[in-house]
Parts: structure tokens; sequence; C-alpha cells
């Protein structure tokens, strides 16, 4: 009953939590305001808060057309990555071999900038989704790999005990144990995974793309539309952050306990 | 590896378990000890004396670096394998994820037809058990939402729903206060005398142990060895305050003499 309330509680003064952060952005979004009027910076060069909104409502449904577009490359390759990745910590954790052979790997994988193999895929793949969706993928795979990894791992050893007392089987004890210990660490890996998976479609869409809000961006940058740029680069950062609180309130629907409750931010 | 002796109870011939890794620590030595099938057996000793380490061992969780040990004349392994042990841990180990209820009934779960208790009703069980240890109600709480008393009392009802034939408890009831204690005492000896279960009980309570058991076996720290096995003269039905008589009193003081100028080797 308490814990109910508490967690009630919790959730109304997030909303409130945000309330610091709002104030902030506007005091940002005033003193640009200001600055640019001030200073008389030409439009091209910064554009004021103010333009970027006529801008975006101008530009609206063709722009939010273009996210669409990249939204579905951005979810398809978490997906995709995600999956890969969930997969692959599975077999990690029971078959040691296998993650001393291939984890190296994915650390390379890791650190190789996407930003070069996005222009190799172009080249292989063309102006289709498949560069788009790859790129996204990988860029989701490691966090989403590292945590469930980790979360798969996360148990303790007298609950280990506990069923080799109970003589469960290796399928009972990933299902009942393995699997919801390490769900909270999952979706920690999913919801890093989700802002990623916008950038990384985006990126993909600069080296070759006929759509999407990364080729809208490119093509102002050519023509020097500041406007379009701001207007464009706002979206999309819009798109990622109601990915990432998508996730956020799957987990929260998913998870029901409360610790798993306070893990979920 | 180790030869089933044969016979209903447990049989710890000659059991020794030492612990490799840099810094070698031999928890048990020269372990001989016959419980009978149906004993209510306490251990007692100070911590680190390889008390829980001597669960491990007739559990199968652990084998022994030496002797042999025979449970209803199984090995520890085959046992385990049969699911003959109900385990209470130390700390409860309940899964956060799920409620009371569903903790209660995770063994039936893993082991479905495999549980002798096994039926449509098993959930009625459950509640039953919950309510015998003093949580009805409780049944669609988190563990997190129990203090740890609530916590180690689910983890006794979860191994009781499955029937089996020996009870290793390792200090289920240390981190209780002395009311709930009391009353989880008389309601393991219930069960027990219920169950006919063979029961291993843990505990560094010398008072607890003399209230509960058939024997107390006195454990030696370090390496731990058997001091002495007593015999507990009391009668049952005891009563709580069976405590406060003389006799329980000089019984208590005798076996605290023999843990208090056990030898130890090592650190004093």
């Amino acid at each position: 009953m308490i814990r109910a309330m508490l967690s009630r509680e919790g959730r109304a003064s997030s909303w409130r939590g945000l309330v610091p952060a709002a104030i902030l952005a506007l005091l940002a979004l005033v003193v640009w305001q200001i600055v640019v009027i001030a200073a008389d910076v030409p439009a091209y060069i910064v554009p004021s808060p103010t333009e970027i909104g006529k801008e975006l409502i101008a530009r609206g449904p063709s722009l939010v057309a273009d996210l669409g577009w990249t939204m579905l490359e951005a979810v398809t390759g978490f997906l995709i990555g995600g999956g890969a990745a969930f997969v692959t910590a599975v077999v990690f954790v029971h078959v040691r071999i296998v993650e001393r052979a291939a984890f190296p790997w994915a650390i390379v994988l890791q650190t190789i900038p996407i930003v070069a193999i996005a222009p190799l895929l172009t080249i292989w793949f063309g102006y289709t989704l498949v560069p788009k969706v790859a790129i996204a993928a990988i860029i989701c795979f490691f966090p989403v790999l590292v945590n469930t990894t980790r979360g798969l791992r996360s148990v303790s050893s007298q609950a280990m005990e506990l069923m080799r007392v109970l003589s469960a089987r290796k399928a009972s004890i990933f299902w009942r144990l393995r699997l919801p210990s390490s769900l909270p660490y999952v979706f920690a890996g999913l919801r890093v995974a989700a802002t990623l998976s916008v950038i990384g479609a985006i990126v993909a869409e600069f080296t070759g793309a006929d759509r999407g809000i990364g080729f809208v961006i490119v093509q102002a940058s050519y023509r020097i539309d500041t406007r379009l740029m701001f207007a464009a680069i706002t979206l999309s950062s819009l798109a990622g952050i109601v990915f990432f609180h998508l996730i956020g309130w799957i987990e929260r629907a998913t998870l029901r306990w409360p610790e798993a409750r306070q893990h979920a931010s | 590896m180790s030869r089933p002796t044969g016979g209903d109870g447990i049989v710890l011939n000659k059991v020794g378990m030492r612990f490799g890794g840099d810094n070698p620590v031999v928890a048990l030595e020269d372990i001989n000890l016959e419980i009978a099938a149906g004993e209510l057996l306490a251990v007692v000793g100070p911590s680190g004396c390889g008390k829980s380490t001597l669960l491990r061992l007739v559990s199968g969780l652990l084998d022994p670096t030496t002797g042999t040990i025979s449970v209803h004349g199984k090995t520890p392994e085959q046992a385990r394998r049969d699911v003959e042990f109900g385990f209470v841990f130390q700390d409860p180990v309940l899964f956060p994820w799920l409620r009371a209820l569903g903790n209660v009934l995770l063994p039936d779960r893993i082991l479905g037809s495999r549980n002798p208790a096994h039926s449509p009703r098993t959930e009625r069980l459950a509640r039953r058990l919950l309510s015998d240890v003093g949580l009805g109600g409780f049944e669609e709480h988190y563990p997190s939402q129990m203090s740890g008393g609530m916590q180690s009392r689910v983890a006794l009802a979860r191994a009781l729903i499955y029937q089996a034939s020996t009870l290793l408890l390792d200090e289920p009831f240390g981190a209780l206060d002395e009311f709930t204690r009391d009353r989880l005492n008389l309601q393991l000896i219930e069960v027990w005398e219920k169950a006919r279960a063979t029961v291993i009980f843990v505990t560094h309570s010398i008072q607890e142990a003399i209230f509960l058991a058939d024997r107390v076996a006195v454990l030696s720290p370090r390496p731990g060895r058997i001091v002495r096995v007593a015999h507990i003269p009391f009668h049952r039905p005891r009563p709580l305050d069976l405590r406060y008589e003389p006799e329980f009193g000089s019984l208590a003081r005798e076996l605290r003499a023999l843990l208090e100028t056990a030898p130890t080797t090592g650190e004093a």
C-alpha cells in the first residue's frame, strides 16, 4: 500500500521533475532569440527560434514524411540489431568458448567508425533501405549485447544453487531465472540503442539517399538553407527522444515488480 | 564415487572438505555422523566453522574432498537429482519478479509432475503454507514489499511445497526477532512431525538448537570438526518456556563451554 502510493507519487514528481529542464530550455530559446536579433545575425548563419518554428510549420508535412522514412529505417535496424545482440548474448552465456572467440570481434565492430562503413554499404547496396537499416542495426548491437550478457549473468550463486536443488533443467533455469533477472539490463541497453538507431539511420542517409531526414539535412546544407537544417535537426532529435521514452514505457508495462521500476529511469 | 552404505538415514563417513585457491582452507575435517530418517539434527557452531558447507555436501551441491556421504542409500548427487532436498538458504533467495505466492509455487512450476504434491490444486496448498507461516493475506506482495523476516518465511514455505524427504535449513531464522523466531520454531516442529522429514538445522544459537533438535552436533571452528553430538532428553511437545528450566540451562551451558574451549588452529 505504502509502496504503491510512493510509486504513484514518484511518477507525478517525475513530471514535475521536468519543469526545471523546460524552464532552462525556454530561457535558452529566449536568449538565442535576443542575441540573434540584437547582433543582427543573418538567418543563413543562425536562424532565430521563431524562424525555425515558422519553417517547421511551413514544411511540416513533407518533413514528417521524411522523418517517417528515417524512423522506419531506424526501428527496423533497432529490431534486427537488438534481436541479434540478444541471441548472441544468450549463446555467449551458455557457450563460453563462443564468447571468448567472438567478443573481441564485437569490440572491433564497435570501434570501426560507422561514418566509414556507411559509404561502403552504399556502394554495395545503393540507394536502398539496406545500408541505413544495416548501420542502425550495427550501432544497436553492442550496447544490447553488453547489457544483456551482463544481465543474464546477474544471477546470484544462491539462486543457482536453489535451481540445482530443484534439479531444474537448463531451459527452466533460463526462462524462470536468467531471463527475468536480465530484463532490467536488457531494457537499459535497448533505451541506449533506441536513440543510437536514429543517429545511425541519419548518418547512413548522408552517404546516399533520396529521402529521409538525413537526406533533407544534406540537401539543405548544399543550399545553405540553415533554417531547414535546424528544423530537420529539431525533428530528428524529437523522434529520438520519443523512441527512447517509448522503450521506457514498454519496460514499465512489462516489468511490474517494484525494483525493476527503480532501475528504470 | 562414494559408495552408498544403504539404509534409510544420512551417513557421513570421514568427510573432509578443503577449498583450494591461493589460501587453501580446510572447512571440514573427519566428520562422522549418522542421522536417522525422520530425525531432527541441529548443527551448532561459531560462524566460519563449515556449517553451511556441511549442508552443501549433504545436498550434493559440493563434492567432499575426502570421505563418503550416503543419503537414503543414494549418493548426494543422485538424491539431489531425485529432488529429495528442501533447502532454506541463509538469504531468502526469493525471485523479485514473483509475488509471495509465485515464489512458493516456483518449485512446483519447475518440477511439474515430478512434485509428489503436484495437482491442479497446488495453489491451494501454497496458500495454506503461506498462512501456516503466518503470511495469510500477503500472497500478492512482492518480496521487496516484505520485511526480511517475512521473506525468510516465504522461503520456508517454498521449501515445503514439494514434500522433500530431507530438509536442510541454513540459519533460516537468523535474521528474525525473537518472537517471530519462536513462532517459526514451533511451526517448523509441527511441519516436521507431520511430514516425517529428516531435518538438518544449522544455527549459531545453542538455545534454538536444543529447543528444536533430537540431537545437537557441536562443531569447532577451522577446521570444522564435531566436538560432540549431544542427545537432547526433553520430551515432545516442548513448551516454549522449557528454555527457562534449569535442566535446559545447564545443558546449554555445557554445550557453550564446549564451543569456547574447542581447540582452534591458526588464528585464535
